[in-house]
């Protein structure tokens, strides 16, 4: 019966709990347990079942009053990224020991709101700045997929590498994510789910630990693009509490679905065919046009020159914001301290032993190009390609409505198989991160396996604003690829 | 980023007087303050 419950896409779920055939204390009791056995993943860092059956016990009197909300009765799974009100809030990071916020993100109030049920917060690289779940002071997290005949551990994928093995490992019906250059759309490539960054703007940021302010967007990730759609709607509003938050009226994703993408003209951008694409990938994205076409869209060659420039302009404008926005971790206010008696020393050994190797690496390139001598030549150019990589996107918008690309550029690789190379892993990213630059709304839907047998996304840009047209797309590439293979739960032996 | 202006709003206080919580997570506080390592020999 329980697994029954936790293998639910949130839409049926919604249908069961409306129904009353099922009770809100009855599926969050199963994801519990399911979260119990797959301690083997490492998938959570806070597990809050007691606060999770009360929100469930609130649900159910809401149901039998025939009254709830958006997300009323689901259980939900929250990025650590997020901060949530007396519960601790790392950001995956030994500088954030001990923070309990004393408030709640808007995004995250939001969805309780809703009638979201919470079961705790999950696991990711610190401060996000990673592309497999191996920066965090938590440990790594282990994708719950393997190859075909090869017991090896997996990465998820990364930062929301949590997130995404808990939504895959049917441990939540849905969790919240943060993409500030591919950080939802990886790992939910890597891990075989669908996963949604919005536009830069539609979701608030405030509550959410910032990483590179400009380009953080918080968005909803699930096991099918129906789900992401209801979540995105519980999370998606205006917020005078972030300037950057966007004041426009917030549609019915979910109208948009089952849209025809008949006449619908799909841009696919020659310089994402980057060297050394695998086979397996560069057929996935030719099915993915086949799909398209089938399904009456027109496609069309387009040209978005500045690609190859996205991926440097990305390291510096994200690793300068990150320097700046990382310098309040000072030992003073929050979060962790290591005493001495001096007050410069203190900030220097509370910094040194609380941030990781990573971290480390990014403040210091982020100050770097953020000096006095090199201000015009690193971080002054990079806002200029950006502007370019923006005006790409903006003259492809004169000829096509959206564009179809691989999320990444290979499938899920082997813990420690990167670490040792920075670069390596952050060539992960360079199919995601132009949508970042240029504040784009983008999905990765699952949509075939690899040769070795691990799953594959393909990713929809859309216009600013416009995720109706994405979801719209994402769910014509769902239908067509018909993806409904789970990962084997070799976890469960292992709790 | 995607050419929105941001919002004004006035110029007034809009939320404060929550010293506990302000100092609920330091790692040292005293009198409703922060406290560092001596500054001034």
């Amino acid at each position: 019966m329980s697994e029954l419950l936790t293998g639910l896409s949130l839409a049926e779920a919604r249908a069961k709990l409306g129904a009353r055939e099922v009770s809100a204390q009855e599926l969050t009791d199963a994801h519990i347990d399911a979260i119990k056995s797959a301690s083997a993943l490492n998938a959570f860092v806070v597990e809050t079942a007691d606060r999770a059956r009360a929100d469930a016990a609130r649900s159910d009197e809401r149901l039998a009053k025939g009254e709830g909300g958006i997300l009323e009765g689901i259980p939900i799974a929250i990025k650590d990224l997020f901060c949530t009100e007396g519960i601790a809030s790392t950001a995956g990071s030994h500088i954030l020991k001990g923070f309990r916020p004393p408030y709640e993100s808007t995004i995250t109030a939001s969805m309780w709101q809703e009638g979201a049920v919470m079961l705790g917060k999950t696991n990711m690289d610190e401060f996000a700045m990673g592309s497999s779940n191996e920066t965090s002071y938590y440990g790594s997290v282990l994708n719950p997929w393997r190859q075909t005949g090869n017991n090896r551990d997996l990465v998820p994928g990364g930062s929301s590498g949590g997130s995404a093995a808990a939504v895959a490992a049917e441990l939540c019906l849905g969790a919240t994510g943060t993409d500030t250059g591919g950080s939802i759309r990886q790992p939910a490539a890597f891990t075989g789910i669908v996963g949604v960054k919005p536009t830069y703007g539609r979701c608030s940021r405030w509550g959410v630990v910032a990483f590179a302010s400009s380009l953080d967007q918080a968005g909803p990730m699930t096991r099918t693009v129906q789900d992401s759609a209801i979540m995105l709607r519980a999370m998606a509003g205006h917020d005078q509490k972030d300037s950057t938050c966007v004041d426009v009226a917030v549609p019915d994703y979910e109208a948009a679905l089952e849209r025809s993408v008949k006449g619908l003209r799909i841009g696919i951008p020659a310089e994402y065919r980057v060297d050394g694409m695998p086979q397996d990938i560069s057929d996935l994205w030719d099915q993915g046009i086949t799909w398209l076409e089938e399904a009456g869209a027109e496609v069309v060659q387009v040209s978005l020159p500045h690609t190859k420039y996205a991926l440097p302009a990305y390291y510096i404008v994200a690793s300068a914001e990150a320097s700046s926005n990382l310098a309040r971790y000072d030992g003073v206010r929050y979060g962790l301290r290591d005493d001495r008696d001096d007050l410069t020393e203190m900030y220097e050994a509370t910094r040194a032993s609380g941030f990781g190797a990573e971290v480390k690496r990014r403040v210091l390139m982020g100050t770097y190009v953020l000096s006095a001598g090199y201000y015009d030549a690193y971080y002054l150019q990079a806002q200029k390609v950006r502007t370019l990589i923006a005006d790409d996107f903006r003259k492809a918008w004169d000829s096509v409505d959206a564009l179809l690309t691989p999320t990444t550029p290979g499938a899920a690789f082997g813990l420690g198989e990167k670490s040792d190379d920075p670069i390596a892993m952050y060539l992960n990213d360079v199919l995601t991160v132009p949508a970042n630059m240029a504040g784009l709304p983008a999905i990765s839907v699952p949509a075939g396996l690899s040769s070795q047998g691990l799953p594959l996304g393909l990713q929809i840009i859309g216009r600013a604003f416009d995720e109706e047209t994405v979801f719209q797309l994402g769910r014509a590439l769902e239908r067509a690829a018909a993806f409904d293979r789970r990962p084997t739960p070799w976890w469960r032996d292992r709790a | 980023v995607v050419g929105h202006a941001l919002h004004h709003r006035e110029d007034v206080v809009t939320e404060g007087d929550f010293q506990d919580a302000v100092l609920g997570n330091a790692p040292d506080s005293a009198d409703g303050y922060f406290v560092v390592p001596k500054v001034i020999e």
